[in-house]
């Protein structure tokens, strides 16, 4: 098949799950209604840390339409959940408040309001403690200890070569502390789950989710009954960008346990506050770089200081403290590398997974460090970034190499070429000043050193020629069901409205692993391909039989099974698969695509971390209004290696969204805590970006063909996260000429900022 | 919470005057957003004024027009018959959804100091008709206002009428605003401007602007510094720099202090600039 | 008296419905739970994201701010209203599928209303104009690029629609002209 045409994987279709959403017809959690069903709503901490002497729910238990109050003690299970062991996050707070929003019981009543107005009456006797709300107040000399470790979350280390030669050797070195506050993912569809009781004993949650393996593992034993009783289907869902795990499985399993002591279907549903308070947000950090570069741009030695700000609860902060790590050094060959990376907790609402990952806050201080390097050095910003760029063949920050798709110099030159086509920018006129910024990315794809990276994928051929298809990993809104189609479509040949995508039950699919890390396409599309090609041999085995020809001289497609010599010979697919399956012919087969092993040294992070990486270039023109802070974005480009765009339509509108999250993080959004609480938890005060706000974003590709991933692919969900956040930074300093260290850079930053300059003379 | 649909003025009056902490609602737009905040004790009945003719549209009087505060948003914000501050403050209001629910009585009554109506009518010295069983009282609305979220009116009183005197329907007037985004923005500051020209020459000024302090701010003195300046050549540096000393903005969850006091400057700039004609 | 329920009649999709329901729910509430229409989202519950948008009499309106006494009388459309009875697809429709615009689908019942609405008033409009009519529906997921040119997708497929329906009635017209005076001929 290589050096084929192909005719369905790099089309740009349409989502093959479109029209029920453009109809309302799709089911999302919420939207699911069981006879019988109930609902639950939780009561909440109202303070940041505490010790719990007591929590009296029996006001809420007599309450009007009230059946049930549960608190941690009526948990069967151990009340835990978390992303890596030791779990260290209650679901019901028995003994310790740690954050305002904190859940301390659950109420079930007949309707939401009930259940709404008997938590109010849930009373918690706490003793207040002071809470620990920065970085440096939990790293301080004696500071209380939010968890029994300590207030250190996790820390990790990179060592490459000898930073004190590297700067030693230095002829100028550059060094900055960078900041990034708290981002709320802001899907559109709060978090909600469905847990209905069945007569055989098991339980079935419908969960608004990425990680369906995840939450059946928790929620079964915090049920205290076998994973195997348990089942998830994930339902239609509304956004998740890595902000629903973690509350998926907190209410997936108060669901599942009420349920099961009413033996009645319970919906839980979050309002928006709730959403915005309740589940985890993207760590805050503060970066400090310091680079040794020589004079003519080539970088020497990279040191760099990662802390970023947990939360109350470590969630996946492991994982972004060490892909913080392995990032933050950027795309770039640099020889001498030293960081060091470390979460802390604080008595706030936790972080966790979201998009990006660590990614977009490392990628903002490297990014305005290179840019000042530049600056200093009075280089071009691309050509310093082009100078000191991977290819394929050199040691990256873990010292890994790969032989192909390194293709952070193709985007480089692609935006130079759009670049020198450009008609300058404006002058500064009084009023107006003009910028332009660029800023260059890589972003691991697929777990890496994180953990396993296994996806199970199975296609299923019908006597009619039709395709059914599962996949281990979700499809979010980003096209993943597509994709999946549009492969098993390519390789037999069946058309797009014949290949049907199931929803992801873990009764049905392998367990998988979470949907994350970009990894959908890579590792979830090799194993559809896998199990696709195998399903192929049966039909192009039976076909040739029917033309009395050799295998090779058969092809499928459009919905044929053709000879390669007369395409005018050709038998329907359904003739082929009804004899295939008469004949004995396998026509199912589920597959299993592992990653590369990820193996390294956990002192120095030096070795094979992620199968690939996926890079990018951005370039963002502002037009800055002196007057009011006020910033319009004139022109994005956004290009990035995908390897192979399989649908370029969904990869566009990966690019755009991602981009725009990108901005609103650099630009418009910031999670405000006063005293712990969070005080803007509504989509008014937390400004996210409405369309007036939008991107005049063109995503560009280049395919430099990933030998790990489905016909070359690598996943692009994550990456224009950092791109656009780190450009606009350094886009809004080439304009005011004021470098910015702390996102977001709103109006207010901007306007305070030029006035403070003004006054300087 | 009982909920009472009335057809006519008596009738809500009636409805208000009957039941201690019963509230009048039209649009129901910041309603749902004070119960939902919990900001708001759930009042015992509402009362649904939106349907009742009478507080409909937009009528002239004998010394100007009056404007029925049921009217919507989305109403008043494409009249061609008001000023157009308070058409452009109209327009500022959240989005369509909003304006199509939301009502300019509902706007004036919630008091926000953001609110977008306000600094215009402030600006206009429009005149607010309150009635309940015991009869009705008129308030100018520099004297409406009395702190965030708190105006005059009494329990069982309802505005029914806004009025806006024929001096200030003729010149010319111009509102500006400014959020954290451009879509769907809650004002950080807003600003309102009305000009009496004559042969080029400002006669009169009214300047209001929101957000700055508890209430909608009439700056007089800024006002004072524009009346006998002719509009070409007009520098308005001075009457900015007035302008910023007679406000009193807060630091909160929307902006700071410091940065509300440097964008009421380019927001008058713009208002006034327009106003004049310029 | 507490809890007390009214009947509210209004047209829903075209159809005339009447229910039994307290004036003080949400109409979001009562499309959704008393009527199963769960096209209709919800994602704020304050007016501030769209997902709940309906058209009222026309008019875009959030669901989740609308009290059901307002319902009394009017005309409601959500989004099961907006394709056929034979379920084909209206053009805004189509358009947000051919462009794109549509991801975790949340925000895209809203948008396609709002998008209706604007389309009624406005069947020319340019990108100022589809970014004001949607300037309350919010989206996480594509950064708007692709919804802005579904808009101006389904303008257009309505004019060419509309000036193939003309062109249509004018053939007809033709032909019905030939006919009479063919008729005409013949009787003379």
């Amino acid at each position: 098949m290589s050096g084929e045409t192909l005719r369905v994987v790099g089309q740009r279709v349409r989502k093959v799950d479109g029209i029920e959403l453009v109809t309302g017809r799709a089911k999302f959690a919420g939207d699911l209604v069981f006879p019988g069903m109930v609902y639950g709503y939780a009561a909440r901490a109202s303070v940041p840390a505490a010790r719990i002497k007591g929590i009296d729910v029996s006001a809420a238990e007599m309450s009007d339409g009230v059946l049930l109050a549960l608190r941690g003690g009526d948990i069967p299970g151990p009340n835990i959940i978390g992303i890596l062991p030791p779990f260290d996050q209650p679901i019901l707070a028995t003994e310790v408040i740690r954050y305002v929003g904190e859940s301390i019981a659950l109420v079930v009543a007949e309707s939401r309001e009930a259940a709404r107005r008997a938590a109010r009456l849930v009373k918690a006797d706490l003793e207040p403690l002071a809470p620990i709300l920065t970085i440096d107040e939990a790293l301080a000399e004696g500071a209380r200890a939010i968890h029994p470790k300590g207030n250190v979350t996790c820390a990790n280390r990179l060592v490459k070569g000898d930073v004190e030669q590297g700067f030693a050797g230095a002829d100028v070195v550059v060094e900055g502390t960078y900041e990034t506050s708290h981002q709320e993912h802001g899907y559109l569809e709060p978090e909600a789950v469905c847990a209905v009781p069945s007569a055989d004993g098991r339980m079935t949650v419908y969960a608004s989710c990425q990680s369906p393996f995840h939450l059946r593992g928790h929620i079964a034993a915090n049920l205290g009954v076998p994973a195997s009783s348990v089942r998830v289907v994930q339902a239609y869902t509304g956004g998740s960008f890595g902000g629903k795990d973690d509350v998926a499985t907190e209410i997936g399993s108060l669901a599942a346990v009420a349920a099961r002591r009413l033996d009645r279907p319970v919906r839980i549903a979050h309002e928006r506050e709730e959403s915005i308070i309740g589940s985890n947000l993207r760590h805050a950090s503060r970066i400090h770089v310091a680079t040794a570069a020589k004079k003519d741009g080539t970088i020497l030695a990279r040191r760099i200081r990662v802390l970023l700000d947990g939360g109350a609860y470590a969630s996946e902060s492991p994982f972004v403290t060490v892909k913080a790590l392995v990032h933050v050094a950027g795309p770039y060959r640099v020889p001498n590398l030293l960081v060091e990376s470390t979460s802390v907790y604080t008595n706030k609402t936790y972080s966790g997974a979201c998009r990006g990952f660590g990614v977009p806050q490392s990628t903002f201080a490297s990014e305005s460090n290179i840019d000042e390097l530049a600056r200093k050095l009075g280089i071009d910003p691309l050509a310093l970034r082009r100078k000191n760029a991977l290819k394929a063949g050199d040691a990256n920050a873990t010292g890994q190499t790969y032989p192909a798709s390194v293709g952070i110099v193709q985007t480089i030159d692609a935006i130079e070429a759009r670049r020198g086509a450009l008609p300058p920018l404006p002058g500064n006129d009084g009023r107006w000043r003009y910028g332009r910024g660029v800023a260059c990315l890589l972003q691991g794809i697929s777990n890496g050193a994180e953990g396993v990276d296994v996806v199970g994928a199975s296609v299923q051929v019908s006597q009619d020629g039709s395709a059914l298809v599962g996949v281990g990993l979700t499809d979010i809104g980003q096209g993943a069901r597509t994709v999946s189609a549009q492969i098993v479509s390519e390789i037999l040949g069946i058309p797009l409205p014949r290949v049907t995508v199931r929803s992801v039950d873990t009764d049905s699919v392998h367990d998988s692993g979470p949907t994350v890390a970009s990894r959908n396409t890579t590792v979830g599309g090799q194993a559809v391909k896998m199990a696709a090609m195998e399903v192929r041999k049966s039909l192009v085995g039976m076909a040739a039989r029917m033309f009395k020809v050799e295998g090779p001289l058969v092809d499928l497609r459009d919905g044929f099974a053709v000879l390669t010599v007369d395409a005018a010979a050709r038998i329907p697919l359904s003739d082929v698969a009804t004899a295939a399956y008469w004949t004995g012919y396998p026509l199912m087969n589920l597959a299993f695509s592992k990653a590369p092993d990820a193996s390294f040294d956990h002192e120095t992070h030096q070795g094979s971390v992620y199968i690939a990486y996926n890079y990018g270039t951005h370039l963002l023109d502002v037009r800055v209004d002196t007057r009011t802070g006020a910033v319009e974005v004139l022109r994005h480009l956004a290009c990035h290696d995908v390897g192979k765009a399989i649908n370029p339509l969904g990869l566009e509108g990966q690019i755009e969204g991602g981009s725009l999250f990108g901005f609103g993080l650099a630009h418009l959004e910031e999670v405000l805590f006063r005293d712990g609480r969070i005080v803007n938890a509504n989509f008014a005060d937390y400004a996210l970006p409405s369309i007036k706000d939008r991107l005049p974003t063109e995503a560009m590709t280049v395919e430099d063909p990933n030998p790990t991933g489905p016909y070359g692919a690598k996943g692009v969900g994550e990456p224009p996260v950092a791109g656009a956040a780190a450009a606009f930074a350094n886009a809004v300093a080439d304009a005011t000429g004021i470098r910015f260290h702390r996102l977001p850079i709103s109006r207010q930053e901007i306007l305070l900022a030029l006035k403070a300059n003004e006054g300087k003379g | 919470m009982e909920y009472r649909v009335a057809t006519t003025v008596e009738e809500a009056l009636e409805a208000l005057g009957g039941r201690d902490g019963s509230r009048p609602v039209a649009g129901g737009t910041d309603l749902a957003v004070v119960l939902a905040d919990g900001l708001g004790a759930v009042p015992p009945l509402l009362v649904d004024v939106a349907g009742i003719p009478a507080l409909q549209g937009v009528r002239r009087t004998a010394d100007g027009i009056a404007i029925g505060p049921a009217t919507t948003i989305a109403e008043i914000a494409t009249r061609s018959d008001l000023p157009a501050c308070l058409c452009q403050g109209a327009r500022a209001i959240g989005s369509p959804q909003i304006r199509n629910l939301a009502t300019i009585g509902g706007n004036v009554c919630n008091a926000s100091p953001c609110g977008d109506t306000l600094s215009p009518l402030v600006a206009l010295e429009a005149a607010f008709v309150l009635a309940s069983r015991s009869g009705t009282r008129t308030v100018p609305a520099e004297l409406f206002f009395v702190g965030p979220k708190k105006t005059v009116l009494g329990p069982g009183e309802l505005l029914v009428e806004i009025r806006i005197a024929s001096a200030r329907l003729a010149g010319r007037s111009a509102f500006r605003m400014i959020g954290k985004r451009n879509g769907q923005a809650i004002s950080q500051v807003n600003a309102a401007v009305w000009l009496a020209l004559e042969g080029g020459v400002i006669r009169e000024a009214r300047v209001a602007v929101g957000s700055v302090a508890p209430v909608p701010l009439r700056l007089k003195g800024a006002e004072a510094l524009l009346v006998g300046k002719t509009v070409r050549g007009l520098d308005v540096e001075p009457v900015l720099a007035r302008a910023a000393a007679e406000i009193a903005p807060i630091s909160d969850v929307r902006a700071s202090l410091e940065y509300r006091r440097l964008v009421t400057g380019s927001l008058l700039r713009d208002a006034l600039l327009e106003a004049a004609g310029i | 008296m507490k809890d007390e329920t009214m009947r509210i009649e209004f047209t829903c999709n075209g159809k005339l419905t009447s229910v039994e329901a307290r004036l003080d729910m949400r109409a979001l509430d009562l499309l959704r739970d008393l009527l199963g229409l769960t096209g209709t989202k919800e994602g704020c519950g304050r007016g501030e994201c769209g997902a709940c948008t309906i058209l009222l009499d026309d008019e875009p309106v959030n669901a989740c701010l609308l009290y059901a006494a307002k319902l009394q009388g009017r005309r409601v459309q959500t989004i099961e209203g907006v394709a056929g009875a034979d379920g084909s697809l209206d053009a805004v429709q189509e358009a947000f599928l051919e462009e794109g615009a549509v991801q975790c689908g949340y925000c895209t019942p809203g948008m396609v209303l709002s998008a209706r609405a604007l389309l009624r008033k406005n069947p020319k409009p340019d990108v100022p104009a589809i970014e004001e009519a949607l300037s309350g529906n919010f989206c996480r997921c594509t950064g708007y690029g692709k919804i802005v040119r579904a808009v101006q997708s389904a303008a257009g497929a309505a004019q060419r629609a509309e000036g193939a329906v003309q062109r249509a009635e004018g053939a007809v017209q033709r032909a019905e002209g030939a006919v009479q005076r063919a008729a005409g001929k013949a009787s003379s």
